[in-house]
């Protein structure tokens, strides 16, 4: 209409910002406006976490894994009609022994459309790159060599032991995880893998790695159990390839009547080329 | 092997007639037929009495015989002659007899007064029920069992008093278990269960605190979901009540305290792992604490044990204002999570509920905390998501451990700062 002025007040703006009641999300002071976060805040460990699934699947490389250790400082910024920018401090684990790998600087921009959170992220590791490819070879070469496909239930199982032959079956299906959890975490909703429930390899006649797996997610803050099938394929030095599928578990109703549709019931998600 | 020899020895006491005193077991190792042959001639000699363990029939396995005293020498005699190759196994098959049967006598009598439940390790109910029982009878003086309410599928709730004497002292609540599938807090309050009692006359710090302050421990808040992991479904959170009107069971027993209940952070959906319930203290396994809390009228502090995450919250949940205690619960809370990593250096996150894990109505320590009890804390063990609810065993009396340090931690600021 004629005769407004260009720019809505700054309070205006906020509201959009702000989906209503959403207590969760942080009340940025003003378009532009940079806000400290608490470094022990849920916001901040579930974005640094999410930029490490964004890497971990990224980098393919399951000798690479790499957990949270510590955020040590996190900043947040609000980009007006665009959606909220974290800036990013944090220290890095290596996801099997808990030993320190490093530290890492991201930036993660959770738009307010509905897409991918977008993630740039450096870290500087104390792991060499070659000790790194040397155990995805090794980690490679014991499941490229099997007479018979690798099938195994339940890992770890239900005392949290992992059948050390089956832990590159594990390793792989927390790299292919941090994919599947990439795309589904939002600013408000993060995920840990809790179990590989299924793990089945398919033997190729190429030189790549390929399994099918089920696998069971714990969502935040729901604390949904929620079961994926995924199917990759993976060969060190190369991108991951996945397709996978999730329906929300505790939508499998005891008595096996009147099921609501899962969040992403029906959805083929795939990325790299057609298998 | 042991069958036999248990047989022997049972069937010896039962004769009151047969010792193996001076009888030898040889193992003789045959390199080919004709040795075999030779053996299973052996075997024909009835009069000789040979008790062939393993009988002989191909060179490749050992021939396993036991060798009455009066014929040790002559069958020795025989395989000598014939180049046959033997060890002896058993020197005196009574001696042996005889210590089995004291290591049995010794092994029952531990049971009864002694521990022999394994702490490293994750129990049926059953299992930890039986230890409490055994806590309490071991330890009488200070540990008693009380029941204080039964789960919806009638499992008994049993809580442990420790306690020197007084009447109604000032107490400390804690509690385990309260979601199912968190097993290593179950196992880690059974492990502190024991450290509690054992404690008791040896460290300063528990000894004072008990000269003062009663506990009250709850190892399994939610008996039916804890049977349920072990027999259904391992990743189960919820108690397992029947909802009315849908299919869904359960309810998440941490949303379901009133405390801000029915906000936001708690759903109402049954089929949802945070349902909150139809209404607050719905919930057998709450409403039996809460009344338990209330009738005793002087708990001074509540401390609930969840994995995973490694956290140590304060209130609030259901809000993200914080409460009017902030400062000291803060420090408090900064304390106890140093006296934690003193131990093996893990690291845990110190704040408010909500600005830690997320908003989450209806919680337990809110509850708790409005009630009056100032002192409440809500613990995240380990680990941080490697293992999450699956954490190896082998972590377990480590975190019991280190635990224990933040749990001392509080109770004695509690104990030193009456209210």
């Amino acid at each position: 209409m004629q005769g407004l002025s260009a720019a809505p007040p700054a309070a205006f703006l906020n509201l959009l910002l702000l989906p209503l009641g959403a207590l969760l999300l942080p009340a940025a002071a003003a378009p532009g406006a940079e806000r400290e976060l608490n470094p022990s805040s849920r916001l901040a460990a579930g974005t640094a976490r999410l930029a490490l699934h964004y890497l971990n699947s990224r980098e393919a490389s399951p000798g690479a894994l790499q957990a949270l250790g510590q955020v040590r400082k996190a900043t947040l910024k609000s980009i007006p009609d665009s959606g909220h920018k974290y800036y990013l401090q944090f220290t890095t684990e290596d996801y099997k022994s808990g030993e320190n790998t490093g530290s890492c600087l991201a930036t993660v921009l959770y738009l307010k459309t509905k897409s991918l959170p977008v993630v740039n992220i450096k870290c500087t590791r104390t792991k060499d790159q070659n000790q790194i490819q040397e155990e995805d070879n090794r980690l490679y070469q014991k499941l490229r060599h099997q007479t018979k496909p690798i099938i195994g239930n339940n890992i770890p199982d239900s005392y949290g032991n992992i059948e050390p032959a089956l832990e590159p079956v594990w390793a792989l299906a927390v790299v292919g995880s941090s994919y599947i959890m990439w795309e589904k975490s939002t600013e408000n909703t993060g995920y840990f893998m809790a179990q590989v429930k299924s793990a089945k390899q398919w033997i190729r006649k190429d030189d790549f790695i390929e399994f099918d797996y089920t696998v069971l997610l714990h969502e935040i803050p729901t604390q949904e159990i929620i079961s994926c099938h995924m199917r990759l394929t993976w060969l060190p030095g190369h991108p991951l390839k996945v397709k996978y599928f999730c329906a929300s578990e505790n939508q499998k109703v005891e008595d096996g009547s009147g099921v609501e549709s899962g969040s992403a019931a029906g959805i083929l998600h795939e990325r790299g080329a057609n298998f | 092997m042991k069958l036999i020899l248990i047989f022997f020895a049972l069937f010896g006491a039962s004769l009151c007639l047969e010792t193996f005193v001076g009888h030898q077991v040889l193992r003789i190792k045959t390199r080919n037929e004709e040795e075999i042959q030779k053996l299973q001639l052996l075997e024909s000699l009835e009069h000789l009495e040979l008790d062939f363990w393993i009988n002989p029939s191909t060179p490749d396995l050992p021939v396993d015989v036991r060798i009455p005293a009066n014929r040790v020498q002559a069958v020795k005699a025989f395989l000598e002659s014939y180049g046959i190759e033997y060890s002896i196994l058993i020197e005196d098959l009574q001696v042996v007899l005889d210590k089995e049967k004291q290591d049995m006598a010794n092994s029952q009598q531990r049971d009864r007064s002694s521990n022999t439940f394994n702490y490293g390790t994750y129990h049926s109910l059953d299992d930890i029920y039986a230890e409490l029982d055994r806590l309490a009878s071991a330890y009488s003086n200070i540990v008693k069992k009380i029941q204080i309410g039964e789960s919806y599928e009638k499992r008994p709730l049993y809580v442990l008093k420790f306690s020197t004497g007084g009447s109604n002292r000032p107490a400390i609540w804690i509690d385990a278990g309260i979601h199912s599938r968190e097993w290593v807090t179950q196992a880690s309050a059974i492990w502190i269960a024991k450290q509690i009692a054992s404690d008791y006359g040896k460290d300063p710090s528990t000894t004072s605190l008990l000269n003062k302050m009663d506990i009250f421990l709850l190892t399994v808040s939610n008996p039916d979901g804890y049977v349920f992991t072990h027999t259904t479904n391992r990743m189960w959170r919820k108690t397992r009540s029947k909802n009315r009107g849908s299919p869904c069971v359960g309810v998440d027993p941490n949303r379901n305290w009133d405390a801000g209940f029915g906000g936001p952070g708690a759903s109402s959906n049954p089929c949802s792992d945070s349902y909150r319930g139809p209404s607050a203290n719905s919930e057998v396994e709450v409403k039996s604490v809460v009344n338990f809390i209330k009738n005793h009228g002087n708990i001074r502090a509540f401390l609930t044990l969840h994995s995973y995450s490694q956290l140590l919250m304060y209130p609030y949940g259901y809000k993200c204002t914080e409460p009017a205690d902030y400062a000291e619960l803060d420090a408090l809370g900064r304390a106890a999570a140093s006296s934690i990593r003193s131990l093996y250096g893990t690291t845990f996150r110190v704040g408010s509920i909500c600005t830690t894990i997320y908003q989450a109505s209806g919680g337990s320590i809110d509850w708790s905390y409005d009630y009056g009890i100032k002192y409440s804390f809500a613990f995240e063990l380990r680990d941080t998501g490697r293992y999450g609810f699956l954490l190896p065993a082998s972590q377990i009396i480590p975190t019991a451990e280190e635990t224990w340090l933040g749990l001392k931690t509080i109770m004695e600021h509690v104990r030193d700062n009456p209210y």
